[in-house]
Parts: structure tokens; C-alpha cells; sequence
């Protein structure tokens, strides 16, 4: 049966872009693309839902089809990634069938609907894959493909640059992924993942290491950790909503799939410093991800910096894991890993909501800076509902999905004092302390977004005439925002599934003592907080409406509203090291005193670690290059010379080899 | 039986928390060389501000009537956590140190948008103002209650109430000293007392809750007094019975309930004097000195979790 609903849902995946295009003329066919392409990932979320419950071998060879060995199978890793993609992308697309009818026409409506199935194929084959060619080929797919929905919007040359970017950082971490896989090829007698993991347990530590370096980078630079992220911010926000909300929600996931296959599935234990080198790049991505969006005002840049934070959480999960493991005690490795991947579940749904909503507003308001939105929410009740129910998620709010995985890695930080080793005894439980610090930044910075966004008057006249989306976006979005408040009060329908998820990662785990207490308590918690919130409600009496005071003078507008800006100040002020401001105030003077004719403000923020990092490598590429240049003399008998001597150099090497 | 108690000891936090704050009070004002309002003051002033009417903006949204509601209902929540009279409460699980931080975390964003929903800057300016603080507050908290549940092995708060009970005071190690002092630090700002915030102050240039609470009026207004002085007392009792639970029968019985009552109260009774005595001696900080104000909590706190390994 998964069988049949996972090949169903390959086939349209790839049928679709076709029916797309045959279909394109005829008005009445608008909503076929759409609706397929739900249908189908439908079926998927089906297939892997009942491989998660009932793992049956499912596996399809399309080795035939192809040059090279092509298998996809659903174990249960893959099938909870594969559930996560189907799960997602659907209240996306949904979302999308009336945002792509209001935004985009003609060809490049067509476009969108024909690349957006293969986007979503490349990613189940990356998480479905069982041999290496195949997860290679889905994996450089996904990047181009994202890279064609981003072209969508236009291609000026900002966008070109920043895609450019995108593009370069993406081949350099598939570089180190390709070199990963090809590091199994001694030990390995095929590069199919079965006999790798047999191939992991044989090779010498220095090897084992190696990939494991490999692995980390090339799934760090996808996933966006930092000091790898720099491409996130650039490229996540130019994209359409709905791609955004794909490529930040589901697609970075497909790295944290790869980093758990390398790092549990095919290395199993390793030495302990690779728990802390994740444990470092999760603690700086959370907190530099978050502080960055903390001073950020253009919506879908904010939230691409959250992306980076929530990577930084799921990556300090990660990190615990491999540490317990490391020290022999899989049970907390269980629980930290299980924190890990339904941390990734949690992130898909509220930053996929989030983006969404981020679109919404857009499409209400045309702009994407907060300080040009306001009082949103007495507009479009719905959406403003729905993207509370995000920003209380991603803030790891109790009764909300976020809170959920966020409970579980700090439950996991706490097992670390069990172990002998005195570091881990000391490093975990501080990791407490900055996922709390991580936590609080958010729970702020969403504070701020949804205050000055939804709340208060609106800043400009477009906020003030903004009007609510339609159905079927609000819809999407609504799916999405159920799955955050089903996960947030009732935590088991996925927990139960996960652990078993996990066991198969880490054979012969057992959970520690009440390390699932969460689901207990959690209803309870959501009783106490309603029973006191409805009674509260159903007691009190109709407001009066009345002005606010304003000290007496003719009334108040928008403009004496506390900004986005003002209300990060503090926090700007006190990370300053962090944002290295670079500030200039022009005051022109008038003839009275205190009255100035004009001040002019500019701030830019560099990003001086990134510079520091960054510029020496890009500044020594270009001079190798220059070096280089001098050998393309144009003349063709140098080009000549050149093949001649390359021959000999290959027939010495053959001759002595 | 346990659970009648758990239910009353919450009741009790909730319905003596307005007479913590008017003994404060009025125990400052005794310092100050005032005679001062009478200690049940904060209750007549709830009961006069839920007879009033509720007075709304008309930019504002649902959101702004909805937060005060959110922001009881998780406080009063994460009182249910606290063991106060017995060695139990209503509410706990391992890891419930956790949602408790969580609770306050939720009930303050709420707060937090209520403010935002105005339309005045005095709102906003609170709302950052708070934002700042209680971000910075909720490392220190968390590394705290984390210290002491390792120390006593268990992560549950009546589980380390239990295990403290077990030990003889001078038993307590440097853990304890120092979570105390990290956690104490922690419990005043988020409180909004001096010298992070004062409570008494309507100066814009200093205020933080006040500048929130701005626009809020009649029954509104009185949930969000209620609830911080509901947080007051929380706080209080938390860090009771994390370092002083001793008072709390092991076994039920009438003798030692009385004894645990008359205890807590002593207790909560000394907790009140210091706190009168700092506010009335310790300058109000400025704004950005308190993240260093917080900043000595963080440290304190990782201090703290440092020497759980190395005193094992």
C-alpha cells in the first residue's frame, strides 16, 4: 500500500511540470496544477506515515531508468522527513493556488507551477535516497531548481548577485558532500547506503573523522549554520512567500536529514569533540541568528535570520546527541535526538506559517517593512489569528508546538550531569543557559514584529486600507497553524512515533525516567491556562471605547508609536559588539537653536566576522586567478603546447603509476 | 488528601499575594519614617478596579482585552507549580522548573503585545524596556533552578524540595549559595522591583511595567496587578522552597501542616523585610546598568552549575 502512495506521489511529482504546460492556455485547467499536486502529496504523506507506523520494506529501483544505481527506500528516518516534506509543501500549496492566481500570470505562472513540483521531487529523493548517486543528483537538483523559483520574481542585478552567492556556497557544500561519500569508496564495495554502513565500522579513525568533517561542513553551508549562513539572508527573502516558506521550512531540513544519516546511521559513535564542535556552531547560530533578526525590520530577512536560529537549536540537539553517544549512554542520546528532529518537525510548520503570513501581509499591504505595516490584525482577523499562533510557536510559548522540542533539549542538557566525564558535566548544562538566552531574544523578537505589525495604528495608508487575503490562502495557512497547536498540547501523536524513529538510529536506547513527562503535563498546563482564560472572559463586562490620553495635547498618531527600531534599541545597545553599528547623524543647524532645519540618520551594519572570514578567501581566489589568466595567452599554438605537454605528463604518470 | 492540600496551598498563594505586596509596602514606608497605607490596601484597590468599567482604545485590537486574561491565567498556572504547604504541588513533572520559566516567559509576551496595542509610545517604550529584561533574565533563571536540580539529582521542583528536606542546613554546598544569589538577582527584576524597576515610580524615564500597564484601566488592569503581585509571591515561595523548605511536613498530619503554615508565613514574613530594607536602600539602577545587574546573575548561575561537577 505505501508502496503504491509513494510511487504515486513520484509520478506526479514528475508528470506535473508537463500537464503544467499542456494545460497552460486553457482557463478552465487553473486550478488542475494545484490540485494534483496537493493529491499527490497527499498520497506521500500517506506512504510515510504508514512506513513510520508499520516499517515495510518500500523501496523503488529506478536503476533502470538511469545511468547510475537509483534506489529510494523509506526506512523510518527517511519516512519522518518524507512526511515532513509532504506535510508542509501541501497547506503551502494550497496556500499558493490563490497566491500564485493574484501575483503572477502568463509564463511565469506557468513557470512557478512547473518548477515547484520538481523543487519538491529533488527534496523527497534527497531524503528518500538509498544509494549515494541518487542522493546526489536530488541533492545539486534541489539547489538549482530553488535557484529557478527564485529567477521567478525577476533578475535584476542585486538578484542576480545574491543568487550568485547562493549558488557558490551551495556548490562548495556539495563539494565537501560528494568528497564525503567518495571517502566510503575503499571500504565501501558500492556507494549504496547499506553497504556504507557496513563500510563505516571498518575504517580507520582518521578516516571516520574526515567524513565526519566533510559531512559536517558540506550539511552545515545547506543548512545555514553559522559562519556558514551567510547565503541564507540573501536568498531566502528575494524568493515568491511560497518558495521561501519551502526553502527555509522543509529545505534546510533536508540537511539536518544528511547530517543525522552521516552522523548516527553511518558513523554511529565517534569521539567526543564532534558532539562539541556542534554543540559550538548550534550555540553561535542560535544566538547570532536571533540577535541579527532582532535588528532586522524587512519581514522576510527577519525571519530568514530566525531560520539560522532555529538551525542553531536543532544543531545544539544534534550536538548532545553525539555527545552522550560518544559517552555510552544512548537513552539521553535518544532523548536529545528525538528534541533534534522534532525540533526540525516544529520549525517546518511556524516558519513555513510564518513565511505565509509574511506573503499575506505583503499582498495586504505591499511592502515587507514592519515599520510600514501596523493595526493589521482589526483588518484581517484571520491572518493576524494565525500568525500569533506562529510567532507564540517560534517563541517556544508553552501550549505551542516550539515549546515542545525546545522542553526536550533542555531536559536532554540536564542528562549530562549523569556522565562521568567532567566536561560534558559542565558544557551541557550550560548549553541551558543560552538556549534560554536563545529563547528569550525570540520570544522578543517576535514581541516586537507582531506589536508593531498587527497592533497600534496602522503607520501608512496602505496598512490602514490593507484588506484580508482569500480563503485559500488563509486556509494554508490555518492547516499549518492546527498542526503547531495539535503538536504544542497534545505532544504524543509525535513523540510515539519519533522514539521509534530514534531506536532505530541508536539501537537498544531506553528513554530516560519521566523523559516524555511533557505529554502528561502539557494538557494539564492547557486545562489550567483555558479553564482560567474562558472564565475570565465569560465574567467580565463590554468595554467602553474611549481615546487614549495624550497628555492633553490634540491626540496621538502613528508616528508616536514606538518603532521596530526604537524597540530593538535596548537590546541593539546592549550586543553591540555583535552589530559593530556604523552610524553617522548629520544635523544641520537652523537659526534657532533647538530646532534643527534637518537630521539625517544612516546606519549600516557590516558584518565584521564575516568580512574577516570571507574577504581573505574571496581576495585570494581572485589572485590565484590573476595567476592563472597569464596562462590563456590566446595564442593557439601556447593552447597547443599546453595539450602536448598534458599528454606526456599523462602517459609519464601511466608509465609510472 | 494530597491533592486538596495542593489545591489550597495554590488558593492561599493566590488569595495572600495583593497582602505580600501591601506588607511591602507599608513596611517601606515604616523605614522611610511614613506611616503608610494600611497592608490590605491592594485588595481594596482590586475590588475598585474590577467594579470599574473597562476602558479600550478604539485603535486597539482583541489582542489588547485578551492579554491581561493570558498573562493571569499562565501566572496562576505556574503558581501551581510551586510546593508551598506540602511536599507536592498541583502541577509537576520532571523538567517542570522549565515550564514554570516558560509560563512567566508567556504571560509576559502577552503583556508584552498588550502593551504594543495601544497606540501610545509610553506602551511601546515599556514593552522594549521589559523586553530587555526579562531577556536577559531568563538564562540566569533557568541555569539557577539547573544547578540545584543537578545538585539534588532530580528535575522536578517537589523533588528537589524533598531531597533538601533530607539534608541539615549546613549541608547545603556552594552550589546553594551561589544559585540562591543568581536566583534572588533574577527574582527582582523579573518582579520589576528596585533597583531594576520601581514600582511606585509614573516617570517616563524611568518606568518600565508602569509605562506597559499605561492604558489599561477597571478589571483589565486589576488582573494584571493581581497577576504581578500572584508573581511577587510565586517567586518568593520558589526560592522558599528551593533553599528553605525545611517546615514542610515529610508525612500529612494537622500538627505539622500548622507548622508548615506558621513557617512559611515566618519565612515569607523575612523575605518581605529584606526586601523592604534593600528598595529602601539600594538606589534604582539606570536602564543600562541592568544588564549588568543581570550580567552578575548569569555568572553567578554558570558558577553555580560549574561547581555542581566539580563538587560531586
Amino acid at each position: 500500500m505505501a508502496h503504491i502512495l509513494f510511487n504515486s506521489l513520484l509520478v506526479t511529482l514528475l508528470a506535473l511540470p508537463a500537464v503544467v504546460f499542456a494545460a497552460g492556455p486553457w482557463p478552465a485547467l487553473r486550478r488542475l496544477p494545484s490540485a494534483l499536486l496537493i493529491a499527490g502529496l497527499l498520497a506521500g504523506a500517506t506512504a510515510a506515515a504508514i512506513s513510520l507506523c508499520h516499517p515495510s520494506p518500500v523501496a523503488s529501483d529506478l536503476s533502470s531508468f538511469t545511468p547510475f544505481p537509483f534506489v529510494l527506500s523509506l526506512d523510518r528516518l527517511s519516512a519522518y522527513f518524507l512526511l515532513l516534506i509532504c506535510a508542509v509543501s501541501a497547506p503551502v500549496v494550497l496556500y499558493s493556488a490563490a497566491y500564485v492566481e493574484r501575483h503572477y500570470a502568463g509564463r511565469r505562472r506557468i513557470w512557478l507551477w512547473a518548477l515547484l513540483p520538481l523543487f519538491l521531487l529533488s527534496m523527497v529523493v534527497v531524503v528518500t535516497a538509498s544509494t549515494a548517486f541518487a542522493f546526489l543528483f536530488g541533492w545539486e537538483l534541489m539547489t538549482l531548481f530553488s535557484a529557478g523559483l527564485i529567477l521567478i520574481d525577476g533578475d535584476d542585478t542585486q538578484r542576480r548577485q545574491k543568487l550568485f552567492i547562493y549558488l557558490l556556497m551551495m556548490h562548495a557544500g556539495a563539494a565537501a558532500v560528494v568528497a564525503s561519500f567518495f571517502l566510503f569508496l575503499p571500504h565501501a564495495a558500492t556507494l549504496d547506503f547499506a553497504s556504507m554502513r557496513l563500510a563505516a565500522g571498518l575504517m580507520p579513525a582518521g578516516l571516520r573523522t574526515a567524513v565526519f568533517l566533510l559531512a559536517f561542513v558540506g550539511f552545515g553551508t545547506k543548512a545555514g549554520i553559522v559562519p556558514l549562513h551567510v547565503w541564507l539572508p540573501k536568498a531566502h527573502p528575494i524568493a515568491p512567500s511560497p518558495v521561501s516558506a519551502l526553502m527555509s521550512g522543509v529545505m534546510l531540513k533536508t540537511a539536518v536529514y544528511g547530517f543525522v544519516r552521516f552522523g548516527f546511521d553511518f558513523l554511529g559513535t565517534g569521539p567526543a569533540w564532534w558532539g562539541y564542535l556542534a554543540l559550538a556552531a548550534g550555540a553561535l547560530s542560535g544566538v547570532l541568528g536571533v540577535l541579527y533578526a532582532i535588528a532586522e525590520h524587512d519581514l522576510k530577512r527577519l525571519l530568514a535570520y530566525h531560520s539560522v536560529e532555529n538551525i542553531g537549536i536543532i544543531y545544539l540537539g544534534l550536538g548532545t546527541a553525539l555527545v552522550f553517544t560518544a559517552h555510552h549512554a544512548p537513552g539521553w542520546a535518544a532523548l536529545a535526538l528525538m528534541g533534534a528532529l522534532l525540533h526540525s518537525l516544529n520549525h517546518a510548520l511556524f516558519k513555513s506559517l510564518l513565511f505565509l503570513g509574511a506573503g499575506a501581509m505583503a499582498d495586504a499591504t505591499q511592502t515587507l517593512d514592519i515599520e510600514e505595516m501596523g493595526g493589521l490584525f482589526n483588518r484581517m482577523r484571520t491572518t493576524g489569528t494565525l500568525f500569533l499562533i506562529g510567532c507564540c510557536s517560534i517563541a517556544g510559548l508553552p501550549l505551542f508546538n516550539g515549546f515542545v522540542s525546545e522542553w526536550l533539549t533542555f531536559r536532554s542538557f540536564l542528562g549530562g550531569a549523569t556522565l562521568s566525564a567532567a566536561t560534558a558535566a559542565v558544557v551541557l548544562p550550560v548549553m541551558a543557559g543560552v538556549l534560554a538566552l536563545i529563547g528569550g531574544l525570540a520570544a522578543a523578537c517576535f514581541a516586537k514584529v507582531y506589536g508593531v505589525a498587527f497592533l497600534g495604528r496602522p503607520r501608512s495608508v496602505e496598512a490602514g486600507d490593507a484588506e484580508e487575503v482569500p480563503l485559500a490562502m488563509r486556509a494554508g495557512m490555518a492547516l499549518l497553524a492546527a498542526a503547531c497547536v495539535i503538536i504544542g498540547l497534545a505532544p504524543g501523536i509525535v513523540l510515539r512515533p519519533l522514539s521509534a524513529v530514534v531506536q532505530e538510529l541508536l539501537p537498544g536506547a531506553s528513554l530516560p525516567d519521566g523523559a516524555l513527562s511533557i505529554v502528561r503535563v502539557v494538557p494539564w498546563l492547557a486545562v489550567a491556562v483555558i479553564a482560567v482564560s474562558i472564565l475570565i472572559v465569560w465574567v467580565r463586562r463590554a468595554p467602553r471605547i474611549t481615546p487614549t490620553w495624550a497628555c492633553g495635547l490634540p491626540g496621538l498618531n502613528s508616528r508616536m508609536q514606538y518603532t521596530s527600531a526604537a524597540f530593538s534599541k535596548p537590546l541593539r545597545k546592549v550586543f553591540a559588539q555583535v552589530y559593530r553599528p556604523d552610524r553617522t547623524v548629520l544635523v544641520e543647524p537652523a537659526d534657532q537653536p533647538y530646532f534643527p532645519a534637518s537630521i539625517s540618520y544612516r546606519e549600516v551594519r557590516t558584518v565584521h566576522f564575516e568580512q574577516a572570514l570571507y574577504r581573505p578567501a574571496v581576495n585570494g581566489i581572485v589572485a590565484v586567478a590573476n595567476r592563472l589568466r597569464k596562462l590563456q595567452t590566446g595564442n593557439i599554438q601556447v593552447y597547443l603546447l599546453y595539450m602536448f605537454l598534458a599528454l606526456v605528463l599523462l602517459l609519464l604518470f601511466m608509465r609510472l603509476a | 488528601m494530597t491533592y486538596a492540600l495542593n489545591v489550597l496551598q495554590l488558593m492561599l498563594l493566590l488569595a495572600a499575594a495583593p497582602l505580600v505586596r501591601g506588607v511591602v509596602a507599608c513596611l517601606k514606608a515604616r523605614i522611610q519614617n511614613r506611616r503608610g497605607a494600611s497592608v490590605w490596601r491592594p485588595y481594596a484597590e482590586l475590588r475598585k478596579l474590577f467594579a470599574k468599567e473597562d476602558l479600550v482604545p478604539p485603535t486597539a485590537s482583541p489582542v489588547f482585552r485578551f492579554s491581561p486574561v493570558v498573562l493571569f491565567a499562565a501566572t496562576v498556572a505556574a503558581a501551581a507549580f510551586i510546593p508551598v504547604l506540602n511536599g507536592s504541588a498541583l502541577l509537576g513533572a520532571t523538567g517542570d522548573f522549565i515550564m514554570l520559566a516558560y509560563l512567566l516567559a508567556l504571560g509576559r509576551f502577552f503583556l508584552i503585545l498588550g502593551a504594543m496595542d495601544g497606540g501610545s509610545s509610553f506602551g511601546g517604550m515599556g514593552a522594549s524596556r521589559e523586553a530587555l529584561v526579562s531577556t536577559l533574565a531568563e538564562a540566569p533563571l533557568l541555569l539557577g533552578l539547573t544547578a540545584v536540580a543537578i545538585t539534588a539529582r532530580t528535575a522536578t521542583i517537589a523533588g528537589i524540595v524533598r531531597w533538601t528536606l533530607a539534608q541539615q542546613v549546613f549541608h547545603l554546598s556552594a552550589v546553594h549559595a551561589l544559585a540562591l544569589a543568581a536566583l534572588a538577582l533574577v527574582a527582582i527584576a523579573e518582579t520589576g522591583r528596585v533597583p531594576v524597576d520601581n514600582p511606585a515610580t509614573h516617570l517616563e524615564l524611568t518606568m518600565i511595567h508602569e509605562a506597559m500597564v499605561l492604558e489599561y484601566s477597571g478589571p483589565s488592569l486589576a488582573l494584571i496587578e493581581w497577576a504581578g503581585a500572584i508573581k511577587l509571591s510565586a517567586m518568593m515561595a520558589l526560592l522558599i522552597a528551593l533553599f528553605v523548605p525545611w517546615g514542610i511536613p515529610v508525612s500529612l498530619s494537622a500538627v505539622g501542616l500548622g507548622i508548615a503554615l506558621t513557617t512559611f508565613v515566618l519565612k515569607m514574613a523575612a523575605l518581605a523585610v529584606s526586601l523592604a530594607v534593600l528598595e529602601s536602600s539600594v538606589a534604582k539602577l539606570r536602564m543600562y546598568l541592568v544588564p549588568d545587574f543581570l550580567g552578575m546573575a548569569c555568572v553567578l548561575s554558570i558558577l553555580a552549575v560549574i561547581f555542581t561537577a566539580l563538587m560531586r
